[in-house]
C-alpha cells in the first residue's frame, strides 16, 4: 500500500516536472527569437552608449561613462529633432483621429457603396511607405505640381509645400493622414459594429434623432476604441521615420525643419559612425516612451476598474 | 466581429421611423463621403496620370490631366526593364512570407504553451513576453545593426526577418484566443494518448485559422511595408525590398517624373491587387489585431 | 522549427552565392551618385567599358547623392559585402581612408593597367594619398564658374571681339560688370542661390581661399579661420545681395538656375556640371572662370574619384576587373568632359578633342589652382559641415546679421564640429 502511494506520489511528481518542460519547450522557440532579436539589443544598446564606440570599429576601447549622455543633452540638435518628432505626433494625431471618426460615422450610416468608400480610405494604407512619400513630393512640387498649379488657378499664391520652414511638417502630415487614416477608419467601423442595435431602437422610440443618437450612445460607447486609436496613434507617429526621412533626401523637404529624433540617431550612428552616441539617443528616446507607456497602461486599468 | 455584415443604424432608423429627414441625412452623409473619398484618390489618380504621360507632358503649367501627346506605357515598361524592380517584388515577396511563416508558428506554439499546458512559472513568462511589447524597433536600429554586422548577416535575406519574427502582439493574440477555446476537445485528445504537440497540431492549429489568418495579413502586410528595418539591414541594390529600393535608387537619367511615378505605381501595385481581391478579410484583418492590441 | 531553420540556412547561402538572379560570370559592382546629364554620361562610358569586356557583367548603382549615398557605402564595406568599385569626391576621404574602409592601392599595379601616377598632374594625383598612401584615382575637378549670357553680355560691352568675356579683375570690374547686365534685365545682376543649403559655403570658400584663409590646421584638430579675411569674404556676399540686390536673399538653387537660363540674370554662379542644363535650353551662353576678386585666384572644388572598399582585394579576380573598370572609365572621360567637368587623365586632358570642347575646355587651367574643403572627417562635399556653416552665411546674406557675427557663428559651428571625437 505504502510503495502504491508513494509511485503514485512519484508520478505526480513526475508528470509536474514533464508538464514543466512540455511547457518550456513550447515557449522556447519563440523566447530564442525573442532574446537574440529584442532582449539582447536592449542590452547592447545600453553597453554601447556607455562607450565611444564607433560604426567602423573601436568598440569598447574607450569608455565614456556618461559623456555620450552629457553630449546629446547638450546638443541643440537632438532637442530640435526631438522637438520635430513631438510636434508631428501633436499635429497628426487629432486629424487622423477626428478624422477617422467622422469618416467612420458618415459611412457607418445606410449610404450605397459602402465598400467603395472603405476602398477609397484604407487603400492607401497598403502603399509602401516609398510609394506614398514619391507621389506627395511630386504632388507639392512648386509651379507643376498638382496643388500648386490648382492654388494659381484658384487665384491663390502658391505655397512652398517641401522647403517652407512653417510648411513643411505640415505638408507631412497631411501625406501621413492620407497615408493611415484608413487604419482608425476600420478600428472605427469595427468598433461601430459592437455597438447593440437595440440600444439605437430603444432611442429612436424615444424620439433621439440622428445627432443625438450619436452624440449620446455612438460617441460614448466608442470611448474604449477611441482610447485605443488615440494610444496606437500617439506610439505610431512617435516612431514617425520613414517618410520624412525619404521627403528629407529624396524629396527637397526642409530639413532643418523636420528632421525626427530616429532619423537624427540614423544620422549620428550611420553617417556620422558614431553608434555609441546613437545608442544613447535611442535609450533617451526609450525611456520617454516607456514613461508614455506607463502612463497610459495606469489609464487603462483605471478605465478598465471603472468600467 | 464583423466590419460590414451588421446593420447600421441608419437602417434601423428606416425601420423604426423612417422619416424623409433621415433618409435626406444619409444622401447628405454619402455626399459628403463621396467628396472624401474623390479627394483620397486623386494622389492615386494624379500618380497613374503622371506614369502614363511622356516625360515632357509631366511639366506642363496649369497641369492638365490628359496629356497633350497622348498616354504612353513607355514608363512602365523602360522601369521595369532597366530597374531591379522584379528583384525587389522577389525580396519582399521572400522576406514577408518567411517572417509571416515563423511569426505565426513561434507565437502559436509559445501561446499554446502559456494557454494551454499548466507549466510553472508561466505567468512569469507571459509577463516577459508582453513587456517586449513596450520596446519599440525603431529604438534597436543601431544595437540590432551592430548585432547583425556581428552575425555577418548585413546585406542577407535572415539580416531582414530575423529581426522581424519576435512579435510579443501575435503571442498575446493567439493566447487570448487559445483562451476562449473549450476544453473540452483537448481532454478528449489526450485521454487518447495525444502528445500536446499532436493537440496542438492537429487540433488547435484547425481550430485557430480565423485567428492565424488576423496575424498573418497583419505581418505580412507590415512586414512587407516595413521599411526602417530592411533599409538598416541592406545597402546591396540586389537585397532591397521595395520599399527600400525605391527610396534609395536613382534612375541614372535624372529626374524624370513619369518614371519616378512608373515606379511608385509599380512597388504599391503588389499589394493593392492583394487588397483588392482580400479587401474583406485584409480590413478584418487589420481590425481584429488592431483591436485586440 | 528545424524547416524554417534549414530554410533560412538555405536563404543565407542562396544570397552568397548571388541569390536565384545570379550567374557564373565575373561581375563588376559599381556605386556612383550621378543623377541628371552626369548619369546620362556615365551610363555611356560604362557602355564603352561593357563592349570592350565582353566576358565581364557590369551592375552599376546609383545611390541618392549625399549623405544617403555615402552613408550606404560606409555601412556596406562594415557589414563586408561593398561594392568592387565606387566614386567618391576627393574630400570625403579623410573619413574613409583612415577609418579603414578603402584599400591602400599599389602605384606600380596601377601602372600595370594604365592608371598609374604619370598618367595624372603631379598635384592632382597627390591629392589622392591619405598619409602617404594612395586610395583615390581622380576622375575629374570640379570647381565653381562663372556662366555668362553672351547676348546680355554683348548689349553691355562686355564682351571682346573674338565674343568672349572680357578679363574681370577685383571686386570694381565685377561690380560694374552686373550692374550693367542688371540695367539691361531688369531683373538680376548675376544668379547664384543665397538659399542653398552649400552655395554659401562653396562661394565663402572660394573668396575666403582668394584672400589666402586656412579654414582648419592641417590636421583638423583647431579651427584657424581668420576672422577678418572671413568677414571680407562674406561682406563681398552680402554687398551682391543686401547693398546692390543683384540676386535675391531667398533664392534657392533651382531657381538660380531657371533665372539664368531665362535671360532675367546676365551672370550665373555654379558649378560646371549645370552647363547640360543650359545647352540643353540652347540658350546664349558661354564659361569663364570663376572670378578673381581678391587676388590670389582660387576657387572651391572637389574631385570625382574612384576607390576600392575594403576586402575587394583580398579576392583576386574582382580587385583585377574593378581596376580594369576604372582604367576604361578614365579613357573614356572625355564624354564625362562634356558634363564641364575637367578631366583629370591626361590623355584627356590634353587632347585636342578636350580643347576644342566649349565652353567646357575655357576654365581647364584652373584645375590645380583651387580649394578643397578642408581635410578633416567631418569635411567634404554633402557633409554636416557645409551646411551647418552655410546656416550663418544665408542670415547674413539676408541681411538678417552683420558679417561679424556671422563670422562668430561660422567658428562656433566649426569648433564644435572639431570638439566632437573623432569616431575612429
Amino acid at each position: 500500500m505504502a510503495a502504491r502511494a508513494e509511485t503514485a506520489q512519484q508520478k505526480k511528481v513526475d508528470t509536474g516536472r514533464r508538464t514543466d518542460l512540455t511547457g518550456y519547450l513550447f515557449v522556447l522557440p519563440f523566447l530564442i527569437a525573442y532574446g537574440l532579436f529584442l532582449v539582447w539589443p536592449v542590452i547592447l544598446g545600453l553597453r554601447m552608449s556607455f562607450f565611444d564606440w564607433s560604426l567602423v570599429g573601436t568598440g569598447t576601447r574607450d569608455f565614456l561613462g556618461l559623456a555620450n549622455f552629457r553630449e546629446l543633452f547638450g546638443d541643440p540638435d537632438f532637442w530640435a529633432s526631438l522637438w520635430h518628432t513631438i510636434l508631428f505626433t501633436l499635429l497628426s494625431t487629432p486629424p487622423l483621429v477626428l478624422l477617422a471618426l467622422g469618416l467612420a460615422l458618415l459611412a457607418n450610416r445606410a449610404v450605397p457603396a459602402r465598400w467603395f468608400f472603405r476602398l477609397a480610405f484604407f487603400a492607401p494604407y497598403v502603399l509602401p511607405v516609398s510609394t506614398v512619400a514619391l507621389i506627395w513630393v511630386w504632388l507639392y512640387q512648386p509651379g507643376f505640381g498638382l496643388i500648386n498649379s490648382y492654388l494659381v488657378s484658384l487665384g491663390l499664391p502658391e505655397v512652398d509645400w517641401l522647403a517652407g520652414e512653417n510648411v513643411a511638417m505640415i505638408s507631412v502630415v497631411i501625406a501621413t493622414v492620407w497615408w493611415t487614416i484608413g487604419f482608425n477608419f476600420v478600428l472605427y467601423l469595427a468598433g461601430l459594429q459592437e455597438i447593440p442595435e437595440e440600444l439605437y431602437e430603444a432611442a429612436a422610440l424615444d424620439g433621439a434623432g440622428a445627432y443625438q443618437q450619436t452624440r449620446f450612445i455612438t460617441i460614448p460607447l466608442l470611448s474604449r476604441t477611441t482610447f485605443l486609436i488615440v494610444v496606437l496613434q500617439i506610439l505610431a507617429s512617435l516612431f514617425v521615420f520613414d517618410q520624412i526621412y525619404i521627403m528629407n533626401t529624396s524629396g527637397g523637404l526642409n530639413y532643418t525643419a523636420t528632421r525626427p529624433i530616429i532619423q537624427y540617431v540614423y544620422e549620428q550612428g550611420f553617417t556620422q559612425y558614431r553608434v555609441g552616441l546613437a545608442a544613447a539617443m535611442s535609450y533617451v528616446f526609450f525611456v520617454l516612451i516607456l514613461v508614455f507607456n506607463i502612463v497610459q497602461f495606469v489609464l487603462t486599468r483605471r478605465r478598465r476598474r471603472e468600467a | 466581429m464583423t466590419v460590414t455584415e451588421a446593420r447600421t443604424p441608419g437602417e434601423i432608423q428606416e425601420k423604426t421611423a423612417g422619416t424623409g429627414r433621415r433618409r435626406l441625412g444619409n444622401w447628405l452623409a454619402f455626399g459628403v463621403l463621396l467628396l472624401a473619398a474623390i479627394i483620397w484618390l486623386i494622389p492615386l489618380a494624379w500618380a497613374i496620370d503622371t506614369a502614363l504621360k511622356t516625360e515632357a507632358d509631366t511639366t506642363t503649367v496649369p497641369v492638365t490631366w490628359i496629356p497633350a501627346s497622348g498616354f504612353t506605357f513607355e514608363s512602365f515598361t523602360q522601369v521595369l526593364a532597366a530597374g531591379n524592380l522584379l528583384r525587389w517584388y522577389f525580396n519582399s515577396a521572400l522576406t514577408s512570407s518567411a517572417i509571416t511563416i515563423i511569426v505565426v508558428l513561434l507565437a502559436s506554439l509559445a501561446a499554446f504553451g502559456l494557454s494551454r499546458v499548466p507549466f510553472r512559472g508561466r505567468s512569469v513568462v507571459f509577463w516577459v513576453i508582453l513587456a517586449g511589447l513596450m520596446v519599440p524597433p525603431q529604438v534597436l536600429i543601431v544595437p540590432l545593426f551592430t548585432e547583425m554586422d556581428f552575425f555577418r548577416l548585413v546585406d542577407t535575406y535572415p539580416g531582414i526577418i530575423l529581426p522581424q519574427i519576435a512579435s510579443p502582439l501575435a503571442v498575446f493574440i493567439f493566447k487570448q484566443f487559445f483562451d476562449g477555446l473549450p476544453h473540452e476537445l483537448e481532454d478528449a485528445a489526450r485521454v487518447d494518448g495525444a502528445s500536446r504537440l499532436r493537440i496542438y497540431w492537429q487540433i488547435w492549429m484547425p481550430l485557430s485559422r480565423p485567428v492565424i489568418a488576423a496575424v498573418a495579413i497583419f505581418t505580412f502586410v507590415l512586414s512587407w511595408n516595413n521599411f526602417i528595418l530592411p533599409f538598416i539591414m541592406v545597402t546591396n541594390t540586389e537585397m532591397m525590398t521595395i520599399p527600400v529600393g525605391l527610396a534609395t535608387v536613382q534612375s541614372s537619367y535624372g529626374v524624370r517624373y513619369a518614371d519616378i511615378m512608373a515606379s511608385a505605381v509599380l512597388g504599391g501595385l503588389p499589394l493593392i491587387i492583394v487588397f483588392l481581391f482580400f479587401q474583406r478579410q485584409i480590413v478584418q484583418g487589420i481590425a481584429n489585431t488592431g483591436l485586440k492590441s | 522549427m528545424y524547416g524554417a531553420a534549414t530554410a533560412l540556412g538555405g536563404m543565407a547561402l542562396a544570397s552568397c552565392s548571388g541569390g536565384p538572379f545570379g550567374g557564373s560570370r565575373e561581375t563588376v559592382h559599381f556605386w556612383n551618385l550621378f543623377g541628371g546629364g552626369d548619369g546620362a554620361r556615365l551610363a555611356d562610358m560604362e557602355s564603352d567599358y561593357v563592349e570592350s569586356h565582353p566576358g565581364i557583367d557590369l551592375k552599376a548603382t546609383t545611390l541618392t547623392w549625399g549623405a544617403p549615398y555615402y552613408t550606404k557605402l560606409s555601412m556596406s564595406t562594415v557589414g563586408g559585402r561593398p561594392p568592387d568599385v565606387a566614386v567618391m569626391h576627393l574630400t570625403r576621404l579623410p573619413a574613409y581612408a583612415p577609418a579603414g574602409l578603402l584599400e591602400p592601392l599599389d602605384p606600380d599595379v596601377l601602372s600595370e593597367y594604365g592608371i598609374g601616377p604619370d598618367r595624372f598632374l603631379p598635384e592632382i594625383w597627390e591629392a589622392g594619398k591619405y598619409d602617404g598612401e594612395v586610395y583615390a584615382i581622380p576622375l575629374d575637378t570640379h570647381p565653381q564658374v562663372m556662366y555668362y549670357n553672351t547676348d546680355i553680355c554683348k548689349k553691355a560691352g562686355l564682351l571682346d571681339s573674338d565674343g568672349n568675356l572680357k578679363p574681370l579683375v577685383g571686386r570694381e570690374e565685377l561690380i560694374d560688370a552686373f550692374q550693367k547686365t542688371k540695367e539691361i534685365t531688369k531683373e538680376q545682376g548675376i544668379s547664384f542661390a543665397p538659399a542653398d543649403s552649400v552655395i554659401p559655403w562653396r562661394l565663402f570658400y572660394s573668396f575666403y581661399g582668394q584672400l589666402g584663409g586656412e579654414v582648419l590646421s592641417p590636421d583638423a584638430d583647431e579651427v584657424v579661420l581668420d576672422q577678418e579675411k572671413a568677414e571680407e569674404a562674406l561682406a563681398f556676399l552680402v554687398e551682391l545681395t543686401v547693398d546692390k540686390e543683384f540676386t535675391p536673399s531667398n533664392q534657392d538653387y533651382a531657381a538660380a538656375v531657371a533665372q539664368f537660363q531665362s535671360g532675367n540674370a546676365g551672370f550665373h554662379w555654379n558649378g560646371e556640371w549645370e552647363v547640360t542644363t543650359f545647352l540643353d535650353a540652347k540658350m546664349p551662353f558661354s564659361m569663364a572662370e570663376f572670378p578673381n576678386v581678391f587676388g590670389n585666384k582660387r576657387v572651391q572644388a572637389d574631385r570625382h574619384t574612384f576607390v576600392i572598399p575594403k576586402g575587394i582585394a583580398s579576392d583576386h579576380k574582382a580587385f583585377q576587373a574593378a581596376l580594369q573598370f576604372v582604367s576604361s572609365m578614365l579613357e573614356s572621360s572625355l564624354i564625362w568632359a562634356e558634363g564641364g567637368h575637367i578631366p583629370a587623365y591626361r590623355s584627356v586632358l590634353e587632347s585636342s578633342k578636350y580643347k576644342n570642347l566649349k565652353p567646357q575646355s575655357n576654365y581647364a587651367g584652373v584645375a590645380d589652382k583651387v580649394v578643397l574643403d578642408p581635410k578633416a572627417w567631418f569635411s567634404g562635399s554633402g557633409s554636416d559641415m557645409e551646411v551647418q556653416v552655410s546656416v550663418p552665411m544665408q542670415q547674413a546674406m539676408a541681411g538678417g546679421l552683420d558679417t561679424k557675427e556671422a563670422v562668430k557663428q561660422i567658428r562656433a559651428a566649426l569648433q564644435e564640429l572639431v570638439d566632437t571625437p573623432k569616431p575612429f
